[in-house]
């Protein structure tokens, strides 16, 4: 006799009965979307050599040898791998490539509610594509994806990677400003925005606030037009004709509702080099989706290529649901087929005719006398009872 | 305004100034004192909610979002390395943290100190020190009366924060390096920050004014 109780290792978690099929349903429903928009699932390896991650790769990953001493990585993000097939498995055929997926990844976190070391995001590239088109279906499939899985309340961020590097070359800043500025959006410093603004010489008042306020250029188009009078570096004001062609685009597409402009957005993985975007939902403290374009990586796997894409969190946005009310752990089945001594025979028989009319059915396993299966009924949780004597 | 704002106080030598600097731009409600039985104090009226939290746990209530926003030293921030909007330097609650010896122990240069150990409240910021510096330094955690270590001998150096200095001159300890300088920080919940934005925007101008204010 022992007393030793199994646990799990840190950050992971058993899914119970119930609660797997509302998630089932949830990932059904985010996946059939993908499936309606064009895009084809496709499924990768957990771990891969390290090298498809980055030179360096990011901290938090979980590593590993194999045999022959090489050094792989459980994957801690699908763009990378799925730019890896694609340049790899899926070179040449059609010029425009739409990929999706459904994976658990893994990467080292401090856990929290919605916050594991392993997790599962569902997500879309679509390869090939430059341009707002692009990049205005990923936003809104985005939407679609999370509003077919039952959320109703969310808001999503649009920034613009060029937006930053544009105002870094207006105010000449070199590559340790540069990284010094990325840092600072990357870690949602104002107060270091702030310093960076109050350091500058020689630089323009206007281009200045908008440094010492980066953090603050949240708002709709009226806000873009402010910046477009303000700005004069190219790349900057580049950056600012994309988001307007974008906006203008999920406008149409009937989803802008959802859509505003985040200038000082910067997200922590540095491969963007485009349009990015964060998805929110007030019951939850960080966000649930994320994405952008980024239109160097696949030249790292041999092709050059633009790309966009997001993927979303569906653990978050399962806890989200919960929270919200939306969503409850249920476990629900048609008909319980429940039989009289020696009538399991006829009782397979009628299980297997519901199961063609296509109800979910439970056969008993033993044999039950009429008032034990009335009972039953609820204990199977089924909602009704075919009993055969 | 439909949506209430939760904001997550400090106890300790930030609450006052919070409370106050809180309460000249709108934000305040009855019985906000450090004392109160209450852990949760709302005013319906400005749709505003307080949380009366230990100093250390601030960023994490703001970080889960289970307060959208809230008032914490840098020095803390920086200690834990929390995902959260740093919205505005408050001023007030100025400190330093620095790296001290007893007076009888100081040595040449601050490479000499290497192989040593160090007791502190802030670990993170510790080691992050001397890695730095480039050497290597054993970290005792300790959570309170840091200038203890080198008297009774649990540690050769302290990593600790100083206001005045009295303290450190007390124990007969020198500082040898400063660190950094912190100093109180208004800090939001990043879906916070987005959702309800226009809010907290406007309560970050509000601020600065009655800061700009102040400091004339």
């Amino acid at each position: 006799m022992t007393n030793k109780v199994y646990q799990v290792p840190y950050g992971t978690k058993d899914i119970l009965p119930g609660e797997m099929k509302s998630r089932r349903r949830i990932e059904n429903a985010i996946v059939g979307v993908f499936d309606k928009w064009g895009y084809d699932e496709v499924k990768t390896p957990d771990f891969e050599y390290v090298d498809t991650f980055g030179k360096g790769g990011t901290k938090g990953d979980f590593r590993f040898f194999d045999r022959d001493n090489n050094l792989l990585v459980l994957r801690n993000d699908m763009t990378a791998p799925i730019a890896r097939l694609t340049a790899t498995r899926l070179n040449g055929g059609e010029k425009i490539k739409r990929l999706c997926y459904l994976a658990n990844l893994y990467r080292y976190e401090e856990i929290q509610a919605g916050r594991q070391c392993q997790f599962e995001q569902a997500g879309v590239e679509l390869l090939g594509a430059s341009g707002a088109a692009a990049d205005a279906e990923v936003i809104v499939l985005a939407a679609a994806a999370l509003q077919a899985a039952g959320v109703q309340k969310f808001a999503i961020s649009l920034g613009h990677v060029g937006f930053i590097n544009g105002l870094a070359e207006e105010a000449g800043f070199g590559a340790a400003q540069v990284k010094e500025l990325q840092s600072c959006l990357r870690r949602h410093d104002a107060v270091g925005m702030q310093q960076m603004a109050a350091s500058m010489e020689n630089i323009r008042p206007e281009i200045k606030e908008i440094f010492a306020d980066f953090l603050f250029l949240q708002g709709g188009v009226e806000l873009l037009e402010r910046l477009q009078g303000v700005v004069t570096n190219p790349k900057a004001l580049h950056a600012l004709e994309d988001l307007r062609s974008i906006y203008d685009l999920v406008e149409t597409y009937g989803a802008a509702a959802h859509l505003s402009f985040d200038l000082g957005l910067y997200r922590s993985l540095d491969y963007y080099t485009g349009m990015l975007f964060e998805v929110y939902m007030p019951e939850i403290g960080y966000p649930i989706a994320g994405g952008g374009r980024y239109d160097k990586m696949m030249q790292g796997f041999g092709l050059d290529c633009p790309a966009t894409g997001f993927a979303l969190g569906v653990d978050r946005v399962v806890l989200a649901l919960e929270r919200a009310g939306v969503v409850k752990a249920e476990r629900r089945w048609d008909v319980l087929v429940a039989w009289s001594e020696g009538k399991l025979l006829e009782a397979i028989t009628k299980a297997a005719d519901l199961r063609k009319e296509g109800r979910s059915v439970k056969l008993c396993t033993e044999a039950m006398d009429l008032t034990g299966a009335a009972s039953a009924v609820k204990e199977y949780c089924c909602s009704s009872l075919v009993y055969v004597s | 305004m439909d949506e209430y704002i939760t904001i997550a106080l400090p106890k300790g030598k930030l609450f006052d100034k919070s409370v106050r600097l809180l309460a000249k731009v709108g934000y305040s409600a009855e019985n906000v004192t450090e004392d109160s039985r209450k852990l949760v104090i709302s005013n319906e009226e400005t749709k505003v909610r307080f949380i009366i939290a230990k100093t250390v746990d601030v960023p994490t209530y703001v970080e889960y979002g289970a307060a959208d926003i809230g008032i914490i030293g840098k020095d803390v921030l920086l200690e834990q390395d929390k995902d959260v909007v740093e919205l505005l330097d408050l001023g007030f609650g100025r400190c330093r943290l620095m790296m001290a010896v007893p007076e009888a122990k100081r040595r040449e240069k601050l490479t000499d100190y290497a192989h040593l150990r160090a007791a502190t409240k802030y670990p993170h910021c510790a080691k992050a020190y001397f890695n730095k510096l480039g050497i290597q330094a054993e970290i005792v955690k300790l959570n309170g009366s840091i200038e203890l270590g080198p008297i009774v001998g649990l540690s050769e150096m302290i990593v600790d924060i100083v206001e005045t200095g009295r303290t450190l001159k007390e124990n007969k300890l020198v500082e040898v390096d400063s660190i950094f300088t912190a100093t109180a920080r208004l800090i939001a919940n990043r879906a916070s920050f987005k959702l309800k934005f226009a809010r907290l925007h406007k309560l970050v101008e509000d601020l600065r004014i009655v800061l700009n204010e102040e400091a004339k």
